[in-house]
């Protein structure tokens, strides 16, 4: 069946909120959070078997320090700081990018490269199917693990898969994309939510996936809901709706009440978007 | 004429694989000699630059079509630069995909 | 004294602090290393001079090229492929190791400069500002993060507005600073959020506090997890549609009837520097 992902290109514009409440309203057997630097969707979805895989990044330069014969070209030639001399040669795990300089130069060959841990592909299994996936600090981003976090879904489920995207406009964001049939952009009415939803949007259009646009909390702008309305309208984009600002969805989703089964009128907003996703689909 | 589908499993019986770059298999087809051919594709867990490589394979291969769901962009650019023309897959397996192609059913992607 | 701000992800209030504490320290710099959505500039001016930030990217000579793919096959980020016979630079994966130009045994690869971004900056009163601005389809900012902080020096008062995150960028913009801000907002998001930066920020062993942003009543989810860590909480901002609209306008608060929270929170982390 079908699979719907939620974007937005600023972070905090209310993502995972609407994925959240599009699982309820789908009913959807199958969900994914491919914002591996800062998955949120396992906050409400941490039920049943879980399986874990680790995530290897690319490998890293290590010394050995009784190889090492302290000449200094490995520091001299490595582009990115990644390398102290003090209390012998030693590697910055944080700052090394595996490119193989070091291994290259080194006239000792006391460098080799191991890959290690960058991050987990996990899913959990309940009456429900959730794939997420994590990154370690200092990892960077990565549009391998979010397609490892979306090859565990299935693809003959037969509800509505539902897709919290990652932040941003880069490989993360593209990678989530493959396989998609719709993609719901949210953004809200600030010079930066304006500037990142055109950028959003000429991603998706290279694409080709078909997509509508919502703006969470227009109410605190209004003149700039209207301009980003009436850039939509020119642009031949669908608008789905849009939902307030309220002061009371933190508390609700805090207590684990689900903002569309509450009498909360950001939630009576999200039923009616889904309403009309539901017929663009 | 060497057509090219990324696929999930191995066959001609496969369906499509929704990504191109990081497909588990490529199916190679020769219409001239009506055989197919599956190759693994080692690029597939890369960090950077799966797209990129997919593009050199179908280089090596002499693609002629390549028939993708999808295509990311940089491996886009690159492709626009070669003669290999880009069709857009269904949703049937890959068997199919090819006689559609061959009957003038799929539309070209870019 | 530096101070860098940061929050687990964006939309937290990162930039409304930032922007509002440079503009209450006197002659302070303000730093914007989030490269990837460059906007607390714009708080300050419309208007900026712009230096270009190159990056070194490989060039080959075709001419002394045999096509022995070595430097396809060392480049760990696929920046070389063989097209048709020829070895073909594609500059959006290219890391900028020089490798490519070690390993070549024909000297056939030379190096030439990329635009990959731009520093933005001016001087409004006595503040001076710089932003980094990547180019799109760009995929790493560290250059010019490294770049942007050159601008000040350890003498001067700045406030760093750094990347969402915690990736090497945010590490880069942190390396230098004597406090670290974490901005939260007080939902459960937030508290994961906040985790993951707090994690970052004790490898390098820095001093830190917490402001709550869009903060409610009850703030106890966040207060609980301050406590057990012992990390200070220097101030709340309070959930108001018209600090809201304010700040979506591009105002900057701390002029007005706000200026008081940012005013105890700056008087918060004086103190706390100085610990």
């Amino acid at each position: 069946m079908k699979q719907l992902l939620v974007l937005s290109g600023k972070g905090g514009t209310g993502k995972t909120t609407i994925a959240s409440s599009f699982i309820k309203l789908a009913n959807s057997k199958q969900f994914a959070d491919c914002d591996v630097e800062a998955p949120n969707l396992h906050l409400m979805y941490k039920k049943g078997e879980m399986n874990s895989k680790s995530y290897f990044g690319l490998a890293k330069a290590i010394i050995n320090q009784e190889l090492c014969i302290e000449c200094g070209l490995c520091k001299d030639h490595c582009r990115f700081n990644a390398i102290s001399d003090q209390n012998g040669y030693h590697i910055n795990p944080y700052k090394c990018e595996g490119c193989g300089v070091c291994g290259l130069v080194c006239p000792a060959g006391a460098i080799q490269y191991e890959k290690k841990v960058d991050g987990s592909i996990d899913l959990y299994q309940n009456n429900y199917r959730f794939s997420t996936g994590s990154l370690k600090m200092g990892s960077g981003n990565s549009g391998l693990l979010v397609t490892e976090v979306k090859k565990q879904l299935n693809n003959h489920e037969d509800n509505l898969t539902i897709i919290d995207g990652p932040p941003g406009i880069g490989c993360p964001v593209i990678a989530s994309m493959s396989g998609v049939d719709f993609i719901l952009v949210v953004t809200e009415p600030s010079m930066s939510g304006f500037s990142d939803m055109k950028r959003m949007i000429e991603t998706i259009k290279k694409m080709r996936i078909k997509m509508a646009v919502c703006i969470n909390k227009y109410d605190i702008n209004r003149n700039l809901s209207k301009k980003i309305k009436q850039y939509l309208f020119e642009e031949r984009i669908s608008y789905v709706g849009e939902l307030p600002y309220d002061d009371k969805v933190n508390d609700l989703i805090n207590q684990g009440i689900s903002l569309v089964e509450s009498n909360n009128p950001v939630g009576k907003g999200i039923i009616k978007i889904y309403d009309k996703v539901k017929i663009l689909l | 004429m060497i057509i090219v589908i990324p696929t999930k499993e191995q066959g001609e019986k496969s369906f499509v694989s929704e990504q191109l770059g990081r497909a588990n298999y490529f199916y190679v087809y020769n219409t001239d000699k009506l055989s197919g051919e599956v190759i693994d594709n080692s690029y597939k867990n890369e960090r950077h630059g799966a797209g990129v490589k997919t593009v050199e394979f179908l280089l090596k291969q002499n693609t002629d079509i390549l028939i993708t769901p999808r295509i990311g962009e940089k491996s886009l650019e690159i492709l626009l630069e070669t003669k290999i023309k880009i069709y857009k897959s269904n949703a049937k397996i890959v068997k199919e995909n090819i006689n559609d192609f061959l009957n003038d059913e799929l539309e070209e992607l870019y | 004294m530096q101070i860098a701000v940061l929050s687990g992800k964006g939309g937290a209030g990162k930039t409304l602090l930032a922007v509002n504490l440079a503009n209450l320290i006197e002659g302070s710099t303000f730093l914007d290393c989030d490269v990837e959505e460059p906007n607390g500039i714009y708080y300050f001016s419309e208007y900026f001079i712009k230096e270009k930030v190159y990056s070194k990217i490989p060039v080959v000579d075709e001419k002394k090229c045999v096509n022995c793919n070595m430097c396809i096959d060392f480049c760990r980020y696929n920046a070389l492929i063989d097209f048709i016979g020829k070895v073909k630079v594609l500059p959006s994966l290219c890391h900028s190791c020089g490798g490519c130009q070690l390993v070549c045994p024909h000297e056939a690869i030379k190096e030439k400069d990329e635009l990959i971004g731009w520093i933005n900056q001016t001087i409004i009163n006595d503040h001076q500002i710089f932003g980094g601005e990547l180019k799109i389809g760009k995929e790493t900012g560290v250059s010019i993060i490294e770049k942007i902080l050159q601008k000040t020096s350890d003498e001067e008062d700045s406030v760093i507005d750094c990347p969402p995150g915690n990736g090497c960028s945010v590490m880069e913009s942190i390396s230098g600073a004597d406090f670290c801000l974490l901005v939260s907002e007080p939902t459960i998001f937030g508290l994961e959020n906040l985790k993951m930066v707090y994690d970052l920020i004790k490898i390098y062993n820095k001093k830190s506090g917490i402001v709550i942003n869009k903060a409610i009543k009850n703030n106890e989810l966040i207060e609980a997890y301050a406590l057990e860590n012992n990390i200070p909480i220097l101030g709340y901002i309070p959930f108001e549609k018209e600090l809201a609209l304010l700040n979506s306008k591009l105002n900057i608060v701390s002029e007005g009837k706000y200026r008081p929270y940012f005013d105890h929170i700056l008087e918060k982390i004086r103190k706390e520097v100085l610990k």
